[in-house]
């Protein structure tokens, strides 16, 4: 099975970089045959590109949520959010459209695609690390990250 | 675009001539990407599924639904062929890292030419099948020719965009040059004078401010050749152009005029077809280039010697005219900065465009609906606005609000979609 882990975020705006370090992580830590580790900071149909032709993609990315506590981690599916503040470009389709666009229009996409959304205190500041609370979290959306490819 | 010449300017430096073609080339397939994602995403949805139509079907999924699966993975593959192009060039396509003050940092292969000249021909087909699909969907429905013509849509203004030396559109070099509502020539300046032209008016209610010509004055919100307003945007570069330098692109030039009556056009919803005439001149420049083989010369940097101090860089982006402006200490370490983005430019007008519309479309006894908002959206959504880099903040969705008042003040009814919690 193809799979991609893929970090999504603009790493100069502080926590919005969070996908980009896991996937940093990652990439050092994680040698396994048909595991591909991207970081990228696209959305809408960008992202379409990059999912094309694998059987399952794992995405890393930051999220707000109204009552959400920096630090937490949660496992979406795409079905659970219709739009998030940076999962849709400004001048583009928002990530779940794109998705169904892409099934809609045939384009080889992973059956499965598994979301860590990490709870995110600062996606505004220019800075090229995220704050304390989301940085002492990443090596645990890593260790996520490996259970959920089974890897020890 | 407008970072790195801005750089080449802090530094004094003028890039080989492989280099500002690397650096066109690049652009013109961003031109390519942005201008097909915003006309088949955001624009042909109220023109394919109709204006007051189902907002659910509303979208890009409506728009593949109705003209078909094909166009849909039409679209799909030429923006991917313009970001696989920008990647090679620039590294990535998403936040490039090729641009240097002075040139670029790899030259390309014959390999990578050859195939940006095959996926190029494939753009321009594409540009022309858009055109040709924008043709017989929209202007062929009188519905729809009425509204993009109508009084509510017009608005006279000046026009500003970059021109090359005969007066033809440039997307990344030459003078800007502003058009009045005739047609006429009023300014023409070189990047660096640009603050002896441009000045910007505060409002009190809005952290976005207003551009106008310094020449004419802020008059207030008002149309017309006495106020300082004026527009950019791909209608606005056709506007303050004398032509394309391309022959399919002039064609279709030549045609938009002669259809809505001669030059200037002033219709807001003709930004969406002057936008296609640019997509097609984006594919066939990107082709000239692309057959241009001093693009695989190794030659791509001059490295700069002069000590850093002040540079302004004007590009022409996908919604206007994009000005960079940075003071440096010796060093060259950014000391002030000045952006002007394209909606910044548009800011005024378009806060016009939207009234004018909500006045006209607002009836007493006349139910006020979710058509009704897209009605105003669509005065706003032909700008193709980014909020995000005129304020240099991310508001993440769109949000608007429709109030609704009465001839006393009170609020008779409020819409509203996306609003903070």
């Amino acid at each position: 099975m193809k799979t991609l882990v893929l970090g999504l975020g603009n790493p100069i705006l502080s926590d919005d970089g969070v996908g980009i370090r896991v996937a940093q992580e990652l990439r050092s830590n994680l040698e396994y045959e048909g595991t591909a580790v991207m970081e990228a900071s696209v959305a809408g149909l960008d992202l379409l590109d990059l999912l094309t032709s694998y059987d399952k993609a794992i995405i890393i990315d930051a999220i707000q949520t109204r009552e959400g506590r920096p630090g937490q981690v949660y496992r979406l599916k795409v079905e659970d959010f219709m739009a998030t503040q940076h999962a849709s470009l400004l001048h583009d389709v928002n990530f779940a459209t794109a998705l169904e666009l892409g099934r809609r229009l045939g384009i080889p996409l992973p059956k499965e695609i598994v979301v860590f959304a990490v709870e995110v205190e600062d996606v505004t500041t220019f800075n090229e690390r995220c704050t304390p609370k989301v940085a002492q979290i990443v090596p645990v959306v890593v260790d996520m990250v490996m259970r959920e490819l089974n890897v020890e | 675009m407008a970072s790195c010449k801005a750089t080449d300017a802090v530094y004094h430096v003028d890039p080989p001539p492989a280099a500002k073609k690397l650096r066109e080339l690049f652009y013109c397939a961003h031109m390519v990407h942005s201008h097909i994602a915003h006309f088949y995403a955001l624009a042909a949805p109220d023109f394919v599924l109709g204006p007051t139509s189902d907002p659910a079907e509303r979208n890009i999924l409506g728009v593949v639904a109705k003209v078909g699966l094909e166009i849909g993975s039409e679209v799909i593959k030429h923006r991917a062929y313009a970001q696989d192009i920008q990647n090679v060039i620039g590294g990535k396509a998403t936040h490039p890292v090729f641009a240097l003050p002075g040139g670029v940092s790899k030259p390309i292969t014959e390999e990578e030419r050859k195939d940006f000249e095959e996926k190029a021909k494939s753009e321009v087909e594409f540009a022309k099948f858009s055109l040709k699909l924008f043709n017989d969907v929209v202007l062929a429905n009188k519905d729809y020719l009425a509204l993009i013509t109508g009084d509510i849509y017009i608005m006279k203004s000046y026009y500003m965009g970059l021109v090359d030396s005969n007066n033809r559109i440039n997307f990344y070099d030459g003078d800007v040059r502003v058009v009045d509502e005739d047609g006429k020539e009023i300014v023409r300046f070189k990047p660096a004078e640009y603050l002896d032209y441009i000045a910007e008016h505060t409002e009190p209610w809005s952290y976005l401010k207003f551009p106008f010509l310094k020449k004419i004055g802020w008059k207030g919100f008002i149309e017309g050749r006495e106020s300082g307003i004026y527009r950019v945007s791909p209608l606005a570069r056709l506007n303050a152009a004398d032509g394309i330098a391309t022959p399919l692109a002039q064609a279709e030039y030549e045609k938009m005029y002669q259809t809505l009556g001669g030059k200037p056009v002033h219709a807001t919803l003709a930004f969406h077809w002057a936008r296609l005439i640019e997509l097609l001149y984006a594919a066939e420049r990107l082709l000239e280039l692309s057959q241009d083989k001093e693009i695989t010369s190794p030659e791509v940097r001059t490295i700069p010697t002069a000590t850093p101090d002040e540079g302004v860089g004007i590009v022409e982006a996908p919604r206007g005219t994009l000005i960079h402006h940075y003071q440096t200490d010796s060093k060259g370490i950014v000391q002030k900065t000045n952006l002007i983005v394209a909606t910044c430019h548009n800011y005024p007008a378009m806060n016009m465009s939207i009234k004018k519309v909500a006045q006209a479309v607002i009836q007493k006894g006349q139910e006020v609906s979710e058509g009704l908002l897209n009605m105003v959206e669509m005065a706003f959504r032909a700008y193709d606005p980014c909020f995000g880099c005129a304020t240099h903040t991310l508001p993440g969705q769109m949000p608007l609000e429709v109030i609704i008042y009465d001839s006393q003040g009170g609020v008779v009814r409020r819409l509203s979609q996306s609003l903070p919690g």
